[in-house]
């Protein structure tokens, strides 16, 4: 009894040191940003000319420290999902989805983008409708935005990102196929590492914080799901199975 | 011209909103507590209000909440603008009536503008 009542208290102990780093991130997470808005702001009232022209080594210059800037707030942002994330695993909000219209409204988001790159963003719908499935929803859009927003900044001009789901017996199908970087056998086995980014991923696009990957899997394995992926010179797939009944 | 109310604690960021709404041609009028902001909500005859969230004494729940229940007010456009991002801040603001929740530091003034401008439209 004894034993009992001292894991309970020691698990208490736990989840509060679990609230605090948790505060503590958020509440820097803030802070930082209100700091990084106002920098990004400036430097773009200069990039603009509102405060007078500016040489073209100053725009140079200006620009780095913008983009600078900007790498800066994604990389912000993605230590806040990935903290909300870790808090979420915890106390995960299920409720039955359907995948196929988060699916859709996910990839609306980057249609923009998409056109941007003159990339063909195509959603292969099922030919039945779908299961829906308990998941938590919010956590499962981090996955989806992820998949597609990664699958978008790794491609080529006039490239193609193709994306499917469908439903198999117990389990939610879903794959995202680009025509983008490949991922070397050297870089496979550490994809989902927090921080690692490969080199082809940081010559294609310099802004990444090599989160997004390790977030997602983190997210997709709480699901008792499955992630993995298949490059060759053609491009990447990655793939994704949600159980039915997890 | 339209009257829009800063609500902004961090007088750094206010001065930068302001700046670039007056330039805009917009009136801007500002407020730093929750408490200011209320008022100046209630007296002034403000057409879009822009919103941080957390502010000292009455936050930015408060002032939407109140905006939404009064029947004077309940028609202005409210812009929640703040640096928190988490989905239960973003759920609240939706269901106590924010027009459109924009986190600070993810966009520039101008692409702001655009967006006051599409709702004043």
């Amino acid at each position: 009894m004894d034993d009992i009542l001292k894991i309970k208290a020691e698990n208490e102990e736990l989840k509060n040191i679990n609230l605090v780093r948790s505060d503590l991130i958020s509440i820097s997470a803030h802070q930082l940003r209100t700091s990084l808005s106002a920098s990004k702001w400036i430097l773009k009232m200069f990039l603009d000319k509102d405060l007078g022209d500016i040489t073209s080594e100053q725009e140079n210059l200006l620009n780095k420290a913008y983009e600078s800037t900007e790498r800066m707030i994604m990389l912000t942002n993605e230590m806040i999902t990935l903290n909300h994330t870790e808090d979420k695993i915890l106390s995960f909000n299920f409720q039955d989805v359907d995948l196929v219209e988060l699916l859709e409204q996910t990839i609306f988001e980057f249609y923009g983008e998409s056109h941007k790159k003159e990339i063909e963003l195509i959603f292969l719908k099922p030919s039945s409708i779908l299961n829906k499935v308990s998941v938590d929803k919010e956590m499962i859009r981090v996955v989806f935005q992820n998949l597609v927003e990664n699958s978008i900044k790794y491609s080529n001009i006039h490239g193609k990102v193709v994306i499917s789901i469908s439903q198999n017996e117990d389990e939610i199908d879903l794959s995202v196929r680009d025509t983008g970087i490949t991922i070397s056998n050297d870089d496979q086995k550490h994809i989902f590492e927090k921080f690692y980014r490969t080199e082809n991923a940081k010559q294609k696009d310099a802004i990444g914080s090599g989160l997004g990957l390790y977030t997602t899997k983190k997210i997709v394995e709480n699901h008792k799901g499955k992630i993995w992926f298949e490059s060759d010179e053609k491009g990447t797939t990655f793939f994704i199975t949600l159980p039915l009944n997890n | 011209m339209s009257k829009i109310l800063v609500i902004e604690d961090d007088s750094f960021l206010q001065s930068l909103e302001a700046s670039k709404l007056t330039k805009e041609k917009f009136e801007v009028i500002t407020a730093s507590t929750g408490d200011d902001g209320m008022k100046k909500i209630n007296e002034e005859g403000v057409a879009l209000i822009l919103l941080d969230l957390m502010l000292p004494n009455f936050d930015g729940f408060d002032i939407l909440k109140k905006v939404r229940e009064q029947e004077t007010t309940k028609a202005i456009p409210v812009i929640v603008f703040s640096n928190l991002s988490e989905e239960s801040a973003m759920q609240k603001a939706e269901q106590l009536g924010a027009t459109k929740f924009m986190v600070k530091s993810n966009f520039t003034l101008e692409e702001l503008v655009t967006e006051i401008k599409a709702i004043l439209k």
